[in-house]
């Protein structure tokens, strides 16, 4: 049983300038405590709960909150205000690339993000051939991950994150991984994981992936659910929507 | 912070894997290797003893040379804890925008790995002992061992807390690193600890963690005799408020921290 229970949930965050600060103006905005941050409500007042057997999409335009959404039910973002309930061992399935070693070889990176995701030396045993071999990277996996090419990251990123079996399965976007082959290969597996885990959440611009992925979709507005239905339904309201403004505001940058 | 440390545990492969990949790469594409951790606090020892035994030393070798070996690889260990130990957060960035794990694990990646390092320079001085002081107790070094516990505890500890602050104040780790120059002198690393109290200057060592600490590791070492128990109730209580200051830092900070990265 996987369940995600989201009550009344609020997100804020300040982004400062990203400029250096000298001591001189560090003590003076200290002493009058006037602040250049810019306070981002990310999410305000969501009510969520995902089942077993949930295909959620997350559709909304630039910035409504959706990737914030996904980090916030992988646990990376806390929220500011409410409750966020997770049950089921989650994979989640963005920013793939970050978090890897550059001097250490393929090999050791392998072991590295396993044991991140949870796996213990003995179980990681039986699996790592199997991940090596779904990368077809090779010899390559001797050599430090400094040389790779940025398809090669991708695909060994991709490998290692969908090897293990999740209850809950975190999506943001299509993932476009390494040349045409391995793309190919990459939805296989990607069709495989969506089916087995119990709840699979999926953010996507492409709204033809949400019709043929999902079995109820929310769409995102403002850090809102402006709407929570069948993806047709969800889907066809929110084309409609856009095609009869111009272009939707776009409001704070959360991404 | 039980649940805290219990996370930390879980996450344990992944600690010592990354704790081993650190030690690999620091003597990467080097001859000596591992060597260079025992060569560097010889070379300085011999140099300050040649140099400076007559004047700090009180022209004793056989005590001074034990004396600055040890002082060496513990000051090493202190230092290396806080100066590089504030930059674990920042360098654990990719991991902590990608996976919820313990903070305390990126602070104990650095001290862990320098406790290591530091645990060969400390086997280098206790050999260096036996053969100065050859009639010391030979297994005093074990009644070091509580001191060295309270030492780690401690330091990752002060890592913790300087790793958070540097991710607000990025300045920390140059006032760190100017810090310890000045706190390396007025420890008794490279004198003994009866000229600052020939100087009337006692106190210094009585309100300094440093010198604390070279007092529960270096003297049991050095005369194969446990430290006194006032000394050992300092250490204890010295360490349990870092800990519960690391402890008070981390939940008060770990729900923000993300978006200052």
């Amino acid at each position: 049983m996987a369940k995600i229970d989201l009550n009344d949930l609020h997100l804020t965050f300040t982004v400062h300038q990203q400029k250096r600060v000298s001591l001189k103006e560090y003590i003076v905005r200290g002493l009058f405590r006037k602040s250049n941050a810019m306070a981002v409500h990310a999410l305000a007042g969501l009510n969520l709960q995902v089942r077993d057997g949930d295909r959620l999409g997350i559709i909304g335009h630039n910035g409504a909150g959706k990737s914030t959404l996904l980090k916030l039910m992988a646990g990376i973002y806390p929220p500011t205000q409410g409750e966020r309930v997770v049950e089921g061992s989650i994979c989640s399935l963005f920013d793939i690339s970050l978090g890897f070693e550059p001097e250490a070889s393929g090999w050791d990176n392998i072991r590295f993000r396993a044991y991140l995701q949870g796996e213990s030396p003995a179980s990681l045993r039986g699996k790592i051939q199997s991940i090596a071999d779904f990368t077809e990277l090779g010899d390559f996996l001797n050599l430090p991950v400094r040389h790779y090419s940025a398809g090669m990251m991708m695909r060994l990123a991709f490998a290692i994150a969908t090897a293990i079996e999740p209850e809950i399965l975190l999506v943001d976007e299509v993932l476009a991984v390494g040349d045409l082959a391995f793309q190919q290969k990459a939805q296989v597996r990607m069709k495989e994981l969506m089916s087995t885990a119990r709840i699979m959440v999926l953010v996507a611009h492409d709204l033809a992936t949400i019709r043929a992925m999902c079995n109820r979709v929310i769409w995102m507005e403002h850090g809102v659910a402006k709407m929570d239905g069948p993806p047709d339904q969800v889907v066809d309201t929110y084309i409609a929507s856009v095609t009869g403004q111009t272009m939707p505001h776009v409001g704070a940058k959360a991404a | 912070m039980i649940h805290h440390l219990s996370a930390i545990w879980k996450f344990r492969h992944f600690l010592m894997a990354l704790v081993r990949l650190d030690l690999r790469l620091r003597y990467r594409r080097s001859v000596l290797g591992v060597g260079w951790s025992l060569l560097k606090p010889l070379a300085m020892t011999a140099v300050f003893a040649t140099v400076f035994s007559g004047m700090l030393g009180g022209g004793d070798i056989a005590r001074y040379v034990p004396h600055l070996l040890i002082g060496m690889a513990i000051w090493e260990f202190l230092r290396e804890c806080v100066v590089t130990g504030c930059k674990s957060l920042i360098q654990g960035e990719s991991y902590i925008r990608q996976s919820p794990l313990p903070y305390g694990i990126y602070p104990l990646r650095t001290v862990l790995g320098q406790a290591i390092h530091s645990l060969i320079a400390l086997g280098v001085a206790v050999v260096a002992t036996f053969y100065y002081r050859p009639d010391t107790n030979p297994l005093g070094f074990l009644y070091a061992v509580p001191g060295l516990a309270l030492m780690f505890l401690a330091s990752w500890a002060a890592a913790t807390i300087f790793s958070f602050l540097n991710v607000y104040f990025q300045d920390t780790s140059h006032l760190l690193e100017v810090g310890a120059q000045i706190v390396f002198f007025l420890s008794p690393i490279m004198y003994l600890p009866e000229i600052l109290a020939a100087k009337g200057m006692q106190w210094l060592m009585d309100i300094n963690p440093v010198a604390l600490f070279m007092e529960l590791i270096r003297t049991p070492i050095m005369d194969g005799a446990p430290p006194s128990v006032a000394m050992l109730v300092a250490g204890t209580s010295f360490a349990a408020v870092m800990m519960g200051l690391a402890a008070g830092t981390t939940a008060w900070l770990q729900k923000r921290v993300i978006f200052h990265l």
